[in-house]
């Protein structure tokens, strides 16, 4: 089937980390044409385009470089969020390892548009072929003089979940332990090295040549009116070809598992839907006709958030998938904040007595209280990732749980299967509690 | 300067007018309100949200905020959880969050009772846990040096200590390491927590987590009463807490005099009290008997054989002060001798102009200066450690620190402040000129001792008679341990017929004095010093004596001679004030003291020239400085030998590059003849031409040196 490809377009047919390759489809011209604007110009532009954030939040690009104040006389950066690490999601991997140039040109149309000389990607640290593909497009296009006065640096991260977080980004940029600052204030006023910052997702970048290209009036008519443009999506769990797909916003989410990815695979029910990486509320079976575009999923009660849909089938033990999961955050719970930190642990703790059978029925809502105690009172939104599927899971499939009580034991008798839908644990810190 | 913006913030019902940027828990004090928090202390940098005991709910915000990253904006209205279900909530979680893995062994803890952990979950929170699983349990008590240990099941990681290391001390050397649940409080690699100032986090610490090893298992908040008192280990004068249980001093802390010292005190000033109870303490008058030695005598026996000692030398006295007697006991010792015995004589402890007078200013100023120059050639955090945090201070908030009088800076700068430390600064003179020459409101003279200005205060307002030459000396009397250590002294001794000396410690003075009276310590005297400000402030006696009390036994010998003197410290202040603090009662004295006016000081003060300097030839000026971890206090606290100074010469940068050393080599520093090797250690702050070394490694180097790889 035909899609609109504006991020990954002419990966198929052309080795696009090539300068030449990539310049052969009309690369570096959209940076021309910005640069021939003046910055506030370009910054209506983005503006127009109602481009919204491709990281997790959907915030506007446009209402975010407005946010900058060029006139402070401190310096202005623009950092890049590589740090792609939510489980389930892997599309800012691709873009990086195959329209890394796409990147680059979309940064220094930002830089121009924030008056910016200085630009860093901050790159997962676990990606370190994408590292060494982006890194050499970078030096090629510097090479080419395609910079200016811009400089490009590409920072590798340790492998925290938490510097994907903004301000946490930040503090590991410059050095520190990777934790979050307190917002306010926030990075456009006050960010890299106390100096105003813009943030944004990879995603979100590389679609800045095509805005200037066609023209935001142009690209605001892409998809839904709310949410314009395309998005990768990527999907994993049960189906029959997991993988990225490039499409427009507001494209069923039933056409993305049942025409793209192929359907659950052997036969199997579906059971689960997380559509925005493990962090977010899940939807069952019945509502995955909703378009995938920010406004309708919200609606839902759950989050677009990193375009990544984990589908679950039916040999899957939600108890086993909410003890995956929050382990995973218990382990990448940074410390600084009480809620997250503590509450993360005791929850996997509750899990495990529930998965192991041990658990009464009065510890489901203790697993539910807790969670409430984290949601919305810790420093960060990590605190909120580690809640959000488990209180779903709890809400659309309490009865699963309670089985574990009154059975003693976990009803799949274990035969639950999470394979292909997270991967094994393996944490290889003593957390005090059973890896 | 424009008055700041007064703005009104409705917390609970209450109105609450406070200056705009204002922190929200402050503004919710002066509405009367409290919002608990443990994560945050405003002496620690900014705010960083992380304990979330100060949710509060503020309209118009869809979330609970923490209170104590949001300053006051005019219309603000606050919640907290006394008018709020969603922020009592919020802050219910947050306590049973934070005593999920707290081990709540209030019952040995000897934070117990004086905790705000403690306190905080007896006035806050559901009162009951829903927690019956296993908690986290890790390896504890850890030694992060000798002087502290750290329970990492207590810690509640509210990041205070690490801030501290980072944002104040500058040190760097506490870390969180892991990462969530498994975080703990760590140095790098292990190795000691090592430097000025490590104690103040076991005060920061608002659980059990950091304790002084010292005070471990040795008292409960029921037993102890905290006596206010200032530290008398060196000339800044701390103001301190010692805490005494039973007669006997447990602990030092801290006692925030804003001006002064804004609640950070140093290791020597925290630790060093163990040396009260040293070993080797002299606790009975010590006499020289028949030529048979030396023999522990009676107080009766000791008096008469001073005072015949006295009467033996007709007036040919010379007394030698430490600068660690207080003002009233170099008043009382003065009066005696000069007054009743004529004699004038003295070696005071250092040089002191009052030259400096005009430029007087609480050393907060130095904190809020814009350029501050540092001049002399001894470290400052190592004469005067605390200075060295407000030096710290001023950097961080932007102002130019320099070690160089680069006078265009200074003429430039709004609130330019000049420090000396070290030789050469003629007791303020030399500092007070360059003020004076550059139009600069403050000015700092680092002393050697604590009470340097006090006692040469002290000892000319007892008389107006000048000492006459001598040219044979009748008896030497040497006050203090820090006299009896000096070698000038000990030479000066040996032409004396006869010396009397007060030590506190066996081994400076017995052997060579025919009579050594027990010497007593800054926490067993009550009394005043003068400290490097000019303030006077007020010790107390924290604990007894285990011989007689100075003031005491001066007063009974004073009556042998007829000279009328008051064993009260009061009354002895009383007699002294008239002369020279303008009348001030002891009472007045304060226990949060003043700087005191100044204001008839003179702006210029004619200081006699120093003879020109000998050519010194070739080489480099050698400097050798009293480390801060040195002297008898600290000599005899175990928990301090690990700082003691390392055996090392410091080179200016100009200096090292010039002879190819590098930081770590060890290097040959040689001068007449005689030579020691050391490890060298580049210094970022210190000019050219001079090599600095700590005075116990210089062995008998001298004048000038020549360094060599």
């Amino acid at each position: 089937m035909p899609t609109l490809e504006l991020l990954l377009g002419g990966t198929s047919e052309r080795d696009l980390t090539r300068l030449s390759e990539y310049r052969a489809i009309g690369g570096y011209t959209a940076i021309e044409k910005a640069r021939a604007m003046t910055p506030d110009a370009l910054i209506v532009e983005m503006s127009t385009s109602n481009l919204r954030g491709r990281g997790g939040a959907g915030f506007p690009i446009g209402r975010k470089a407005s946010l900058i104040d060029r006139k402070s006389g401190k310096p202005k950066y623009l950092v890049v969020n590589a740090d792609e690490s939510e489980p389930g999601a892997f599309k800012d991997r691709q873009v990086l390892a195959q329209a890394p140039h796409r990147l680059v040109e979309g940064c220094l149309i930002a830089a121009h548009a924030i008056e910016c000389k200085d630009v860093f990607i901050y790159i997962r640290g676990e990606y370190l072929t994408e590292y060494e593909i982006l890194a050499a497009a970078v030096e090629e296009a510097r090479t080419a003089g395609l910079f200016g006065d811009v400089r490009v640096t590409v920072h590798r991260g340790a492998g925290a979940y938490i510097c994907g977080e903004e301000t946490a980004l930040l503090d590991s940029l410059e050095g520190r332990r990777g934790q979050p600052r307190p917002r306010p204030p926030f990075p456009p006023v006050q960010g890299l090295y106390a100096a105003p910052t813009q943030i944004n997702n990879v995603c979100t970048i590389a679609t800045l040549p095509t805005i200037v290209n066609m023209g935001a009036a142009e690209f605001a008519k892409i998809g839904s009116p709310s949410s314009p443009g395309t998005a990768i999506f990527s999907i994993s769990g049960n189906v029959v070809r997991p993988g990225n797909y490039e499409l427009v916003l507001g494209t069923p989410m039933r056409e993305l598992i049942y025409d793209h990815a192929g359907g659950i695979a052997d036969g199997r029910e579906l059971k689960a839907v997380v559509p925005g990486g493990s962090s977010v509320p899940a939807l069952t079976p019945g509502q995955i006709d909703v378009p995938l575009d920010y406004d309708s999923l919200a609606a839902l009660g759950t989050f677009f958030g990193a375009a990544s849909l984990i589908v679950v089938d039916d040999r899957c033990c939600m108890v086993q998938l909410a003890l995956r999961s929050t382990k995973f955050y218990m382990h990448e719970s940074c410390g600084k904040c009480t809620p997250c930190r503590e509450g993360t642990r005791w929850m996997v703790q509750i899990l495990e007595r529930i998965e192991a059978g041990d658990a009464e029925l009065s510890e489901l809502d203790l697993l539910d209280s807790v969670g409430v105690g984290i949601l919305g009172r810790s420093l960060c939104a990590l605190g909120d990732f580690a809640v959000y599927p488990v209180h779903s899971y709890l809400k659309h499939w309490r009865s699963e749980f309670e089985a574990h009580v009154h059975l003693g034991r976990c009803p799949f008798e274990g035969g639950s299967s999470i394979e292909g839908i997270v991967a094994p644990s393996d944490l290889r810190h003593d957390v005090g509690v059973t890896a | 300067m424009n008055a700041p913006e007064t703005v009104h913030v409705r917390i609970d019902e209450r109105e609450a007018q406070v200056a705009k940027g204002t922190g929200l828990v402050e503004t919710a004090l002066s509405a009367g309100i409290e919002i608990p928090v443990f994560c945050y202390e405003p002496r620690l940098g900014a705010p960083i949200g992380a304990c979330r005991m100060c949710l509060v709910e503020v309209e118009g915000m869809p979330k609970l905020q923490a209170a104590c990253t949001l300053t006051a904006q005019d219309g603000m209205v606050v919640h907290t959880a006394r008018t709020s279900q969603l922020a009592a909530e919020g802050q219910n979680s947050t306590l049973e969050f934070i005593l999920v893995n707290h081990p709540l062994d209030c019952p040995v803890c000897d934070k117990g009772g004086e905790c705000p952990l403690q306190d905080l979950t007896f006035r806050y929170g559901p009162g009951n846990t829903r927690m019956s699983m296993e908690k986290l349990t890790l390896e504890k008590p850890i030694p992060i040096s000798p002087a502290i240990s750290l329970d990492r099941e207590r810690c509640i990681l509210c990041y205070r200590c690490t801030r501290f290391s980072e944002s104040v001390s500058e040190d760097g050397q506490l870390v969180a390491a892991n990462r969530g649940a498994m975080s703990v409080i760590t140095t790098f690699e292990d190795v000691p927590y090592t430097g000025a100032f490590t104690g103040n986090v076991t005060e920061l610490c608002p659980v059990g987590a950091l304790l002084p090893t010292q005070y471990r298992f040795e008292g409960r908040p029921w037993e102890i009463t905290n006596v206010p008192t200032v530290c008398g280990l060196c000339p800044v004068g701390c103001n301190v807490h010692a805490t005494v249980r039973e007669g006997k001093v447990k602990r030092i802390l801290s006692r925030n005099h804003p001006e002064v010292d804004e609640g950070w005190i140093c290791d020597k000033g925290r630790f060093g009290f163990t040396h009260l109870r040293s070993a080797d303490r002299i606790v009975d008058p010590i006499m020289r008997v028949h030529r048979h030695g030396f023999e522990p005598v009676s107080w009766d026996a000791a008096l008469d054989e001073a005072e015949r000692l006295l009467r033996a030398a007709k007036g040919r006295i010379v007394t030698v002060l430490s600068g660690s007697e207080t003002v009233e006991q170099t008043y009382a010792l003065a009066k005696l001798l000069r007054t009743g015995l004529d004699s004038h004589a003295a070696m005071l402890p250092e040089e002191v102009s009052n030259a400096l007078d005009a430029y007087r200013l609480p050393l907060s100023a130095i904190g809020g200066a814009d350029v501050v120059v540092v001049l002399g050639d001894v470290a400052i955090e190592q004469s005067a450690p605390v200075v060295d945090l407000w030096i710290k201070a001023a950097r961080r908030k932007g102002a130019k620190v320099l070690y160089e009088l680069n006078e265009s800076d200074v003429r430039k700068a709004e609130r330019a402040v000049l420090i000396w430390s070290g030789p050469g600064g003629r007791g303020g003179a030399t500092v007070a000129a360059h003020a004076e020459r550059l139009g600069v409101a403050g000015a700092f003279y680092v002393p050697e001792t604590p009470n340097g200005r006090g006692i040469a205060d002290a000892w000319a307002a007892a008389s107006d008679e000048e000492a006459g030459a001598t040219d044979s000396i009748g008896l030497l009397i040497v006050s203090g341990d820090e006299a009896a250590g000096n070698p000038n002294v000990r030479a000066l001794a040996e032409r004396a017929e006869a010396v009397i000396a007060t030590s506190m410690f066996h081994g400076l003075a017995v052997g060579w004095a025919d009579l050594v009276l027990p010497g007593t310590s800054y926490l067993e005297r009550d009394g005043t010093y003068v400290n490097l400000e000019g303030r006077l402030q007020r010790l107390r006696r924290t604990a007894s004596p285990p011989g007689r009390d100075e003031l005491e036994w001066i007063a009974a010998l004073a009556a042998r001679f007829d000279v009328e003197l008051s064993p009260s410290p009061q009354a002895v202040f009383a007699e002294l004030s008239e002369r020279i603090y303008g009348g001030l009662s002891f009472g007045e004295v304060g226990e949060r003291a003043p700087l005191r006016s100044y204001e008839d000081a003179p702006v210029h003060v004619d200081v006699p020239p120093l003879p020109a300097p000998e050519d010194m030839g070739e080489g480099l000026k050698l400097v050798c400085y009293k480390p801060l971890f040195s002297g008898p206090a600290v000599e005899r606290v175990a928990e301090l030998q690990f700082q003691r100074p390392q055996p090392e010469v410091e080179l200016s940068q100009a200096d090292a590059k010039a002879r190819n050393i590098v930081t770590g080599q060890t290097v040959r520093v040689g001068s007449n003849g005689t030579s020691v090797e050391l490890r060298a250690r580049v210094s970022k702050t210190l000019r050219a031409g001079v090599a600095r070394v700590a005075q116990e490694h210089a062995g008998g180097l001298l004048g000038t040196v020549e360094v060599s790889a």
